[in-house]
């Protein structure tokens, strides 16, 4: 009795600890009206927060685990994978350590942590509730690992981090990627957009310039293709409307991957009854246009 | 590592501490001290209340105190028979800590539900309570235990307690999602007032 006692405190000390120690790294972004979001200090002087929650790109201020405010610079956002980045003053607080989201498996106790004010960091309690392989959020973005939990995103928790019981950071917590579900973006999608809005403001996306809809060929199957962007990538490739490319959607996708701009493709394409190879090379999409152009 | 047991022993104590009120309004409360035991004030709409203990015995209660602003309700049950519990310190919880609430939420009798402690302080802005007129007994400006613990109707006047079972509030409203509940050190004022 005295044991299940004293281990059931020491998981809540383990806990409490786990929070303290990754709060030090989890600041609160205000760019927008009242309630702030979270954000984590991701590398030093790059906080990373979910893309929705910033609504403001200038006079922008982040408070610190100390209750300090100070201003922070809007770098870049990423709508496909809800991410959005901003630099502060090199030094200006703890580097968070970030964990393998792979060790993760369902059933494994997990914290979300806030900071909505400056009364310290809230945390919410679950655990994991399913993981795996790459996937694409319906905003577009490619996203490395499944990682959900029955974790509570409460108002302000957005862009906060999923913690382990030995405080590392997994991940970003985004309540808008797959609502009423909370999804992770793990660690290593969040890195590899930080270091693509660092380096150019925006996340290029894989772009061939065609809108196609399925259809039942003798083949079994294929996407025809119902217009063309001129001058784009599949214009340029002498892809003509009423081709029908022998795919589907989803080995489409597959081929458009986010680091495939700028690479060959070589499609079939079943042109008034007779199937025939067409290149294509991968372009990137121009800014500004589809959901996920931003 | 914890046992299976997990938070066993601690809620089989503090359950035996909780009464479903039934009678003059519907939710939970506790033993206090002596035959007096505490509710939301909300849960008692009368003078008179019927207590069932968690051991199924209907006892009668009178309503001796009541904190509209605060929320509170002190009642006097001399035939229940029913441990007191013991009070913990909320403000002595780290963030993170576990926490349990018992109660009767959508009338399951006596159920606990675990999470985490938040905080004990004015509720944050867009939680959807600041930003309505302030009705009595729910201020978002004063101090409340905040915790990341599932909570239904049902669990009104109910604890909310630390690991060890120590009372560190009474579950007072959801709002957002956020369970919120009457700091237990305040219980000792409000209710010498009443």
């Amino acid at each position: 009795m005295t044991d299940s006692r004293s281990s059931i405190s020491a998981l809540s000390d383990q806990l409490a600890d786990a929070v303290a120690a990754a709060s030090a790294s989890v600041v609160a972004v205000h760019a927008r009206p009242r309630l702030p979001s979270t954000g984590v200090h991701w590398k030093d002087g790059v906080v990373v927060t979910t893309e929705g929650t910033v609504r403001q790109e200038e006079d922008i201020t982040v408070s610190l685990p100390d209750g300090k405010r100070i201003p922070a610079t809007f770098v870049g956002r990423d709508r496909g994978t809800d991410l959005a980045v901003l630099r502060i003053p090199p030094g200006s607080l703890r580097v968070a350590e970030l964990g393998d989201p792979a060790v993760l498996r369902p059933g494994n106790l997990v914290l979300a942590l806030g900071r909505l004010d400056d009364g310290g960091a809230r945390a919410a309690f679950g655990a994991v509730s399913a993981t795996g392989g790459k996937w694409r959020a319906w905003k577009g973005g490619e996203i490395d690992r499944w990682l959900q939990s029955d974790l509570t995103i409460y108002p302000g928790f957005g862009g906060g981090p999923l913690v382990d019981s030995s405080g590392q950071i997994h991940g970003t917590n985004s309540g808008a990627l797959s609502r009423p579900l909370a999804t992770t973006i793990p660690v290593g999608t969040v890195s590899r957009v930080v270091a693509q809005l660092l380096e150019r403001g925006y996340v290029p996306r894989a772009w061939i310039g065609a809108a196609m809809q399925p259809v039942r060929t003798d083949e079994g199957g294929g996407l025809l293709l119902v217009s063309i962007e001129k001058d784009g990538p599949a214009a340029k490739a002498g892809l003509l409307l009423g081709d029908v490319v022998v795919t589907s959607f989803d080995q489409l996708l597959e081929v458009l991957g986010d680091d495939s701009v700028g690479t060959k493709v070589s499609l079939d394409v079943v042109r008034a009854g007779k199937q025939r190879k067409i290149d294509v090379v991968i372009g990137e999409r121009p800014r500004g246009r589809g959901r996920a152009g931003r | 590592m914890p046992s299976g047991l997990f938070l066993g022993d601690a809620a089989a104590r503090l359950r035996a501490s909780v009464v479903a009120i039934v009678d003059g309004g519907h939710g939970a409360g506790f033993a206090w001290r002596g035959d007096f035991f505490v509710t939301s004030a909300h849960v008692v709409s009368s003078q008179k209340a019927v207590l069932v203990t968690s051991d199924g015995r209907a006892v009668e209660a009178t309503v001796v105190g009541r904190d509209v602003d605060r929320d509170i309700a002190l009642l006097h049950a001399p035939d229940a028979r029913v441990p007191a519990v013991t009070c913990g310190d909320p403000y002595a919880l780290r963030p993170g800590a576990l926490v349990f609430a018992v109660g009767h939420p959508l009338g399951v009798r006596d159920a606990v539900s675990v999470g985490v402690f938040q905080a004990v302080r004015a509720v944050p802005l867009g939680f959807g309570m600041a930003e309505r007129r302030p009705r009595r007994g729910r201020s978002p400006f004063i101090p409340w235990v905040q915790a990341d613990v599932r909570l239904a109707p049902g669990n009104s006047g109910g604890p909310i307690a630390d690991v060890e079972g120590n009372v560190i509030g009474v579950a007072a409203m959801i709002v957002s999602g956020l369970a919120l509940a009457v700091p237990a050190p305040e219980l000792e004022g409000l209710l010498s007032k009443s």
